[in-house]
């Protein structure tokens, strides 16, 4: 497998940022939903800043993948309708900006809200805003609905993947699987 | 009678004595006196400090062995800009001031550290009496004087926020005091 994407498909430093960070940010989103269920002041204190790590490191991964994707080639677009190929790029752009939105409002909230920020027992990053437990409110409703957006943009980006490779069989999710064979190629360099 | 009365001459011989020969007694200004803390919690520190305590001090740096600093704070008055933790400071898992509304240092002596003058005593909080010793700092200023005082009181040895709270890595083992006071001799 190529590190590099080809004409034809995403390479294995792009499907590592894709699939790593679609697992990180749907399990974190989750968990950050669920922190409430702790059940005592001390557990909810270490999740949130396991929830908080884990964030910043989303952060972190999705700087490395825009460099690593200003600095790669893109495969590409399959055959398709006009149409199908703006939405698509649209439904990514969105994605991106979802992507980077999440952890920074939940930096924002926790500078807002005056907490700490840990990133997992090692060192402290500082606050980006002045303490304001009125704004601290609001933004941390932003946070969350940021996640419920993110869901719903996915519906639509797993949607169309899942469309294609079921209904179209074609290639425009294999070129993202891991170990995705393309179709009509015998080896595109893959694996 | 006579020897109960034999071992209180002598006490009462020292009572008599800071008057004429004793240390000075001070009176705290409260609106430019304070008493400060300072710990950490996840990797960041912060600062706390009490509203209600009262100090009786006697003191004359050339007097060391007649010197006591008799402190006690209310509890309940703790404020460390942060709702949150100063709710949670007053209860049970905390000061647990229910229990144990005040907390009470008294001096057992002073000594000399080099240049600096070491108040040593005892503390009481939470029910948990353990000897701490603080770094003073006296600068005499007209009729009346500065006093700060400084010193670690390590959390754990009074059970402040013991149990699943006794995580170090989370909220830091050391609490730093820092108090000034303005006094006007009495």
């Amino acid at each position: 497998m190529n590190l590099r994407s080809t004409e034809r498909q995403w390479g294995a430093v792009a499907k590592f940022f894709h699939w790593l960070m679609a697992l990180v940010i749907l399990g974190n989103g989750i968990f950050g939903l669920c922190m409430d269920l702790a059940s005592s002041p001390m557990q909810k204190i270490g999740w949130f800043a396991l929830h908080k790590s884990i964030g910043l490191t989303v952060l972190a991964l999705f700087l490395l993948r825009l460099m690593w994707r200003l600095a790669d080639r893109r495969p590409r677009d399959e055959p398709g309708p006009r149409w199908q190929h703006l939405a698509a790029h649209a439904v990514h752009g969105v994605l991106y900006v979802l992507i980077l939105a999440m952890p920074l409002s939940g930096w924002w909230f926790n500078s807002l809200r005056g907490f700490p920020l840990q990133y997992f027992k090692q060192f402290n990053l500082p606050a980006i805003a002045e303490k304001n437990e009125e704004l601290a409110r609001t933004v941390l409703a932003l946070h969350e609905y940021l996640f419920y957006i993110l869901l719903l943009v996915l519906v639509a980006h797993v949607g169309a993947a899942l469309k294609h490779h079921i209904f179209d069989n074609d290639n425009v999710l294999r070129r993202m699987l891991p170990f995705g064979k393309l179709r009509g190629t015998p080896s595109q360099g893959d694996s | 009678m006579t020897s109960i009365a034999r071992s209180l001459l002598p006490l009462l011989f020292a009572a008599s004595l800071p008057g004429v020969a004793g240390a000075a007694d001070y009176a705290v200004q409260p609106a430019s006196s304070k008493l400060g803390f300072s710990s950490n919690f996840q990797g960041q520190s912060f600062d706390g400090s009490f509203g209600k305590w009262t100090a009786t001090i006697t003191y004359d740096p050339a007097k060391l062995n007649t010197s006591k600093f008799d402190v006690e704070v209310d509890l309940a008055s703790v404020k460390t800009g942060d709702n949150d933790r100063d709710s949670a400071l007053p209860g049970s898992d905390f000061f647990n001031v229910a229990k144990f509304p005040k907390a009470h240092f008294v001096t057992t002596g002073f000594h000399q550290n080099g240049n600096q003058v070491v108040a040593d005593g005892n503390l009481t909080l939470r029910g948990v009496t353990k000897p701490v010793s603080l770094n003073v700092t006296f600068k005499p200023q007209g009729n009346g004087a500065t006093l700060d005082v400084s010193g670690t009181v390590k959390r754990l040895d009074f059970g402040v926020g013991g149990g699943e709270y006794a995580d170090t890595s989370v909220i830091g083992p050391d609490v730093k005091v820092n108090a000034h006071l303005t006094l006007t001799a009495k």
